[in-house]
């Protein structure tokens, strides 16, 4: 039982992660578009950088403790470019370049929204599949 | 044969050159181009078996020409051996020889002429496609071949195939070939026995001509009003003489090779040929100015003979030529003072513009100063409010069309219509222009200004802002004095009298404020020395009206200087007084100056010393001594824009500051670098003065943005300059003026253009300095075209150079020194190879470099931009600062000064110096000011030359220079090291004569002060340092020179050509 409320909480949390994605991303081509002007995108999307690395660091702890290391370790190179890109202060938009970058931000993000979908079919599955196991063992 | 050829005495003269030979058999061959060629391949031949074989390839299919050249110079053809033995081939040559004899003296001459036209030769082939070049140049003979022509497909072919195969040079096999060969054997004359040969060869031609004629004729008489244009003279271009052609083969032939009549030439480049190291004559570029310019590049890898001639070599001696092409096919274009486009020619398809590789864009300098009499119009729609198109919101321009009776009109960019308001309705005339056309000049002028209602404000026009920030922590250079007499003498003019604004905060680690209320008497000075939490003490007061607060003003000036003369404080708080400055003017926005003398040390924004790392050099973090080192910088400025404040950033410490972080602030705020590295007030004092005094003085248009636009299909993608980007393609330039230029690329968003013509529209948002929000408009139309050559035809360099620059200089942001020169390299490589298989193919190239006229001198910018000072060398060859100031700079420098930068003007002035006319006389012949190639070898002991690159003047007192002359320049102590001798006007002529030049330069020129720097002959290191390194075309410290990039950019040029 505790499996699907494990499974659970990975959905949720991965859910969280899609937000914050999208929401950069929302900020981004809001941008393209000149809907918002440079410095409220840059500092609307900064805002939202390091809780975005942080849930997903947390995400990784969290099935590395409940003993999913397969999905942990899926993780690893997410966290890892979070990681290389923080050392380096790579990881803010930079309000002054932004718009020669934009599509390279826009880029990295897409990349990671894919990674993070995919993680969270993975997660649906296991979800639905636990449940089912429960089912069974609970008949 | 005997009468044909009266002049056969002629010929006995030459046998002892094996050259003369092939060039008299040529007319017989029938293949009268190729003779050039051939020659051409000749000459080349002594200084490179490379070249050779290109040519004689050409010609395959004449194997004689293989075997003379083999025989003729058996030193010069090294590769010959690898050729197939052609000798096998003529086992009859040697009897060919006798007949060679006959050969008609006319035609010797006219061969003669042809060495010189070669190039031109080469390029003929796609001139008269229908001609059989061959043909022509044997109407060229014009007395006895008539017969011998050989059917014409044939005569046609085999050039062609030549130039694209390889024939087998060894042995003819088709009878056409043999005849070749034969003719060939006549070439080679230069073996006297070949009597026996040639005979056979002739009745060939023969046969084979009548079939030839008809077309010759056809063709020739079309050719010949081409040929003229292909005539037009060229500067440096070899151009073969007319030929007065009776006959349309002769105007034929006058394009391979000059009318008879200049035969005495011939033995010229003859004897040239035989001392090939002497001279190169084959390094004269010829060209057809209709198609391509080119010089022959005998390169052997390896080899010290280049068989070129640096003298030869295009450059820029006349200053930045533009070509006006555009200007004359649309006459309503603004000036290229304000827009000038990398190519006039827009690409009508993605697949061409990728076919392009130099940059395809634009370079804007929005408020160039225009000359007396070409003033931007202003124009006051007050009751109509601006007319601009519905859709795409193209101001009205001289291109719109007014249709319906003057009641719409049709936006030339969109193609929208428009309604005309009533106010600005105007009947039309029966041609369809506005009746009152003469009285509006945004439909007369490409330049105009509107005066903007006030929904083009976002808030009432801002008074113009000085503010200064000055670093006073321990200064004894005499910085100080200098800016504050500056300052104190420019307050009359500074722009928007009455309206002006200014303040000032001093700092080193205390923060210094000064109240300048105009009831008091004296400023009063506040000195804040909590650094972590800067505020303001007064909330007004900070920023005055100067004219209210005149007085205060004055005696702050006066005062300030001697009040931190025996200041100790070395540190220097430069981060919490940017913040200050930044809350004091965020209100108003405005102009910051910053004079910083040390590395900022205190507080936020402390930069740490790590510019002197040598180890940095070379490895994958070079680059990071080029970009900011803290983020405070960047958000600083983007703070500062957003709050309409431009910084100037003033560096004078000998020691390092780091400008490349402190640079930043002016970078993104539209504002610029100025360096003076150690310096002195003694010494620096008047470029400062002047600097800044210009800086603060010039026409400015405030809280500006600016924006260009394009027709539909077409899209500026990425700029560059000293800006910072607001939205996509909207540039927010805090403060603009005259010096400051900004450069776009742009790209094609459809794969295929329909429309004929691109428009432009640069418009320049702004609040004058009077305090009028204005806009001004300039619009180009371009051509759009569907081939490559017109776009390389309709090229302009400088243009090219600044974006290039600009992009290189990004580059070093990014990544190395070396990987920025090299991406120049690689980009000028597949220009000129993109241009050299436009042409490869209906032409024989050879070893030839060609390159499109518009950009002769690309190459060598290319050179000038790798050797500029923000990106030659490594660590050793430049100041981390100077860099970066450099880099700063060039990022905002409108192109003639760019181009002036990167290829200054060298001139000679001892003897003008000497003449006794007045400055007055000699302003009218500019012309006599002719520069001279940047090397070494222009420099003469004997003489006193000026360097000028629109930053410094040196002097070069050469070392045989007469004393008496360098005394009368120097006064008396002009035997003592020159960096301490300071140049002033004495009581004679020459030294007249030298100031009333130099400022005549200055004036010309003022964006920048020239100080000028004394440099004698041998004297190091100055000489080095201040003009060695500068002489670009020079291979200085392990770079390239001139010749050597030129062989190199061949090479790679040549590589998978």
């Amino acid at each position: 039982m505790e499996d699907v409320w494990a499974w659970l909480l990975f959905f949720f949390i991965l859910i969280s992660l899609v937000v914050m994605l999208v929401f950069q991303l929302m900020c981004l081509s809001d941008l393209e578009f000149d809907y918002i002007n440079p410095y409220d995108s840059a500092s609307r999307i900064n805002g939202v950088v390091v809780p975005e690395f942080i849930t997903q660091g947390v995400l990784c702890l969290l099935y590395l403790i409940t003993g999913h290391w397969f999905m942990s370790l899926l993780c690893v190179p997410y966290m890892y470019y979070n990681y290389r890109l923080y050392t380096r202060r790579q990881h803010l938009v930079d309000v002054t370049e932004i718009f020669n970058l934009l599509n390279w931000e826009k880029k990295q993000r897409l990349f990671k929204l894919g990674y993070i979908v995919l993680l969270l079919f993975i997660s649906l599955f296991w979800l639905i599949y636990s449940a089912l196991e429960d089912d069974e063992e609970s008949l | 044969m005997g009468t044909e050829y009266p002049n056969s005495p002629a010929i006995p003269s030459r046998p002892a050159s094996p050259f003369s030979v092939p060039q008299s058999s040529t007319p017989f061959k029938s293949s009268g181009p190729v003779v050039g060629p051939e020659a051409s391949a000749f000459r080349h031949a002594p200084p490179s078996s490379s070249q050779i074989t290109p040519p004689s390839s050409s010609y395959g299919s004449m194997v004689g020409t293989e075997a003379s050249a083999f025989r003729t110079i058996p030193s010069g053809m090294p590769n010959g051996a690898a050729r197939p033995p052609p000798t096998s081939g003529f086992p009859n040559m040697p009897p060919a020889a006798g007949p060679y004899q006959h050969f008609p003296a006319p035609q010797f001459s006219s061969i003669a002429q042809v060495p010189p036209p070669r190039t031109s030769l080469a390029g003929q082939p796609v001139l008269w496609p229908p001609v059989r070049p061959v043909s022509g140049s044997f109407s060229t003979s014009p007395v006895s071949l008539n017969p011998t022509q050989p059917p014409p497909v044939q005569m046609g072919s085999p050039p062609q195939s030549g130039s694209m195969v390889q024939p087998d040079p060894v042995a003819p096999r088709s009878p056409i070939d043999s005849q070749f060969s034969a003719a060939r054997a006549t070439m080679q004359l230069s073996s006297p026995t070949a009597g026996s040969v040639y005979p056979v060869a002739r009745p060939s031609f023969q046969s084979s001509f009548p079939g030839y004629i008809s077309q010759q004729t056809t063709a020739g008489a079309q050719a010949q009003p081409r040929q003229s244009l292909a005539f037009h003279p060229k500067p440096g271009g070899y151009v073969p003489p007319m030929p007065a052609a009776s006959s349309p083969y002769f105007a034929q032939q006058g394009g391979y090779a000059a009318p008879p009549s200049v035969a005495s030439q011939l033995g010229h480049p003859r004897e040239q040929i035989r001392h090939p190291g002497s001279t190169h004559p084959m390094a004269v570029m010829q060209g057809l100015v209709e198609d391509f310019s080119s010089f022959s590049i005998g390169s052997v890898p390896g080899s010290f003979d280049s068989g070129l001639d640096s003298k030869v070599l295009p450059r820029p001696l006349e200053g930045d030529l533009e070509r006006n092409t555009l200007s004359e096919m649309f006459p309503l274009n603004c000036s290229s003072r304000y827009l000038r486009l990398t190519t006039s020619g827009i690409p009508n398809s993605q697949s061409l513009a990728s076919r392009w590789h130099l940059p395809l864009g634009a370079v804007v300098c929005p408020l160039a100063e225009a000359p007396n009499g070409e003033e931007v119009p202003v124009v006051n729609f007050a009751q109509t409010g601006i007319i601009r198109c519905k859709r795409c919101r193209t101001y009205v321009n001289p291109y719109v069309t007014f249709t319906d009776g003057g009641r719409k009109w049709r936006c030339n960019s969109c193609a929208l219509l428009n309604d005309v308001p009533g106010e600005y309705f105007a009947h039309l005339d029966a041609s369809g222009r506005r009746i009152d056309l003469d009285q509006r000049p945004e439909l007369t002028k490409g330049s105009v200004e509107f005066i903007a209602p006030t929904d083009y404000m976002v808030r009432p026009p801002m008074p113009p802002l000085y503010f200064f920030l000055i670093d006073v922590s321990a200064v004894r250079s005499g910085m100080l004095e200098v800016v504050a007499q500056t300052i104190k003498s420019c307050l009359d003019n500074l722009l928007g009298f009455s309206r002006t604004q200014i303040g000032f905060i001093t700092y080193d680690s205390t923060l210094h404020f000064y109240n300048m209320k105009s009831s008091l008497n004296q400023p009063q000075m506040m000195v804040m020395s909590d650094l972590d939490d800067v505020f303001i003490p007064l909330p007004d007061d900070l920023v005055v009206n100067l004219s209210e607060s005149r007085t205060v003003v004055d005696a702050f000036l006066d005062s300030f200087p001697s009040m931190f003369q025996e200041n100790t404080n070395v540190e220097s708080a430069f981060g919490p007084a940017l913040r200050a400055a930044f809350m004091v003017m965020s209100q108003l926005g405005g102009k910051l100056l910053i004079f910083q003398h040390s590395l900022p040390s205190l507080g936020v924004g402390r930069l740490r010393l790590r510019g002197d790392d040598i180890r940095v050099y070379g490895t994958d973090k070079e680059h990071i001594l080029r970009i900011p080192e803290d983020p405070f910088y960047k958000q600083m400025a983007a703070d500062f824009t957003k709050n309409q404040v431009a910084v100037n950033v003033y560096g004078f410490s000998d020691k390092y500051t780091d400008l490349a972080t402190l640079g930043t602030l002016a970078k993104y705020t539209g504002g610029q670098v100025y360096y003076y590295p150690s310096f002195q007030a003694a010494v620096h004092k008047d470029k400062l003065c002047h600097e800044l005094a210009r800086d603060i003085t010039r026409e400015t248009a405030w809280e500006s943005v600016m924006r260009i636009r394009c027709g539909k299909g077409v899209r500026f993608t990425t700029y560059h300059g000293n800006f910072m980007l607001r939205s996509t393609d909207l540039i927010a330039l805090p403060a603009v003026d005259c010096d400051k230029a900004y450069a776009m690329q742009l790209s094609l968003e459809e794969t295929l253009l329909t429309s004929q013509t691109v428009y432009f529209q640069v418009a320049l948002l702004y609040t004058s300095s009077s305090g009028e929000r204005r806009i001004r408009v300039h619009t180009a139309a371009a051509p759009v075209v569907a081939d490559l050559g017109e776009m390389y035809r309709m090229a302009d360099t400088g243009a090219i150079i600044s974006l290039f620059t600009r992009l290189a200089i990004e580059k070093t942001l990014t990544s190395k020194l070396e990987e920025a020169r090299k991406s120049v390299q690689l980009r000028i490589v597949k220009a000129l190879r993109e241009y050299r298989n436009l042409h490869a193919v209906q032409h024989r190239l050879g070893g030839r470099m060609i390159y499109p006229e518009s950009l002769k001198c690309l190459p060598l910018y290319g050179l000038a931009i790798c050797k500029s000072i923000a990106l030659r060398g490594g660590y050793a060859n430049a100041q981390p600062d100077e860099r970066c100031a450099a880099g700063y700079t060039m990022m905002a420098l409108p192109v003639k000064k760019m181009l002036k930068l990167l290829y200054p003007q060298l001139i000679r002035i001892d003897e003008y110096l000497l003449k006794k006319t007045s400055l007055a006389e000699d302003s009218k012949d500019k012309g006599i000011w002719k520069g001279l190639p940047l090397a070494a070898g222009s420099l003469d002991p004997q003489g006193l030359y000026l360097y000028d690159d629109g930053f410094r003047f040196v002097l070069w007192f050469g070392s045989m220079l007469s004393p008496d002359r360098v005394k009368n320049l120097l006064g008396e102590n002009f035997a003592a090291d020159y960096s301490k001798v300071s140049l002033r006007e004495l009581d004679n002529e020459i030294s007249r004569n030298l100031m009333g030049l130099l400022n005549k330069y200055r004036e010309s020129d003022s964006s920048y002060y020239q100080l000028s720097y004394l440099v004698r002959q041998g004297e190091k290191p100055r000489e080095g340092y201040f003009l060695l390194t500068n002489l670009i075309e020079d291979p200085v410290g392990g770079a390239n020179g001139y010749l050597d990039w030129i062989m190199q950019l061949h090479r790679q040029v040549q590589q998978n050509a």
